[in-house]
């Protein structure tokens, strides 16, 4: 007996002798989780029930780059806002607050519009348009449209606020 | 596999946008659309989500700075535009988004594109019980069989904290499925 005393204290190792490997923090612990959200995991159904029409993803291509092309007509290139004076911008921002209201499909209220161009009126760029307002469907009002600038004196002029318009201008033109 | 830099760089490029684009459309156009199938349940308004989703990378590829990967920004997209969906649902109800949630589930027994069975439906009724942070983790982790570190990439949250929500989400859901079995 004392001789296998003797062999089996020879195989066990000191609690002093460290193996020199270590684990992650919280690993057992892990472990334990992995094991039970397995168990759960083998339990849930795993088919895909969501069904598509059988040519969808062939037609999908078209479908978006249609929707990417531009529309015929007249192109509007946002970056000459910067160069009309506030009152002609001001102008636009009556131009679309127009078509928003009356759209129904549009949410955003023309006071949303007046104030994101307030603040954003030296950076504004069409992506900036397109993204910032993702509840507008942006077709629906044609974009991409070229306004000359004798058709914004004209409604500079037919406008409620030309006086407003006026001093608006005033001012530009003194800073 | 596409070289994500060179096809930005085509993405970027005026001569070469439409070309590259259509590659992307190719590439991910599937991906993208179980990830927000699995968020707004019809498959007509995964479509108009997905279509949407594409037309936001196309408009906005020109500002894209390659700080992520393209696949986790087209996917952010993508996750922004379901939940974007599925509020303005709610809105137009005047209810929250849980019981918009919920509402859409409940139109699956009778939705043609949807081929489950009864324990599949209370399966997905769970899911939309979860909170949205737990319901995306979970969708990613268990429906798309997406890595954690994907996950992470795509909705900027760490590693452990993904495993966490999706452990809570796991054990959440079992809890639904056996109240409503027994």
């Amino acid at each position: 007996m004392r001789e296998n005393d003797e062999h089996t204290q020879n195989w066990k190792l000191s609690d002093d002798i460290k193996t020199g490997f270590t684990v992650p923090e919280n690993y057992f612990k892990g472990i334990e989780d992995d094991f039970s959200l397995n168990l759960i995991e083998e339990k849930l159904p795993k088919n895909n029930v969501f069904e598509i029409p059988k040519t969808y993803f062939e037609e999908l291509d078209h479908h978006i780059i249609e929707k990417i092309k531009p529309k015929k007509g007249k192109i509007l290139n946002f970056k000459k806002i910067k160069l009309i004076p506030v009152a002609a911008t001001i102008a636009l921002i009556i131009f679309f607050g127009t078509n928003f209201l009356l759209n129904n499909n549009s949410e955003l209220s023309y006071d949303e519009i007046v104030n994101w161009v307030d603040m954003n009126i030296n950076t504004i760029s069409s992506d900036d348009i397109t993204i910032a307002f993702t509840d507008v469907n942006f077709d629906d009002i044609n974009p991409y449209v070229t306004i000359k600038s004798e058709d914004i004196i004209e409604s500079l002029i037919n406008s409620d606020d030309i006086d407003f318009l006026i001093e608006e201008a005033n001012i530009n033109e003194i800073n | 596999m596409i070289d994500e830099i060179a096809l930005v760089e085509e993405l970027q490029n005026i001569q070469t946008k439409e070309k590259a684009f259509r590659i992307l459309i190719k590439e991910y156009k599937e991906r993208l659309y179980w990830h927000i199938r699995k968020i707004v349940i019809s498959h007509d308004d995964a479509d108009d989500v997905l279509q949407n989703t594409f037309i936001k990378v196309f408009k906005g590829i020109d500002n894209f700075k390659q700080e992520s990967k393209l696949y986790s920004w087209m996917y952010r997209i993508a996750t922004n535009e379901s939940i974007t969906f599925i509020n303005k649902r709610a809105r137009e109800r005047n209810i929250d988004i849980t019981e918009m949630k919920q509402k859409l589930v409940s139109n699956l027994e009778s939705d043609k594109w949807f081929s489950g069975n009864d324990i599949e439906i209370i399966l997905q009724e769970a899911v939309a019980t979860l909170p949205e942070k737990q319901q995306l983790v979970f969708n990613m982790k268990y429906f798309n069989h997406m890595k954690y570190q994907q996950i992470s990439d795509i909705l900027d949250t760490s590693v452990g904290g993904l495993k966490a929500s999706y452990f809570h989400a796991v054990k959440k859901i079992e809890l639904y499925i056996k109240k409503k079995t027994h």
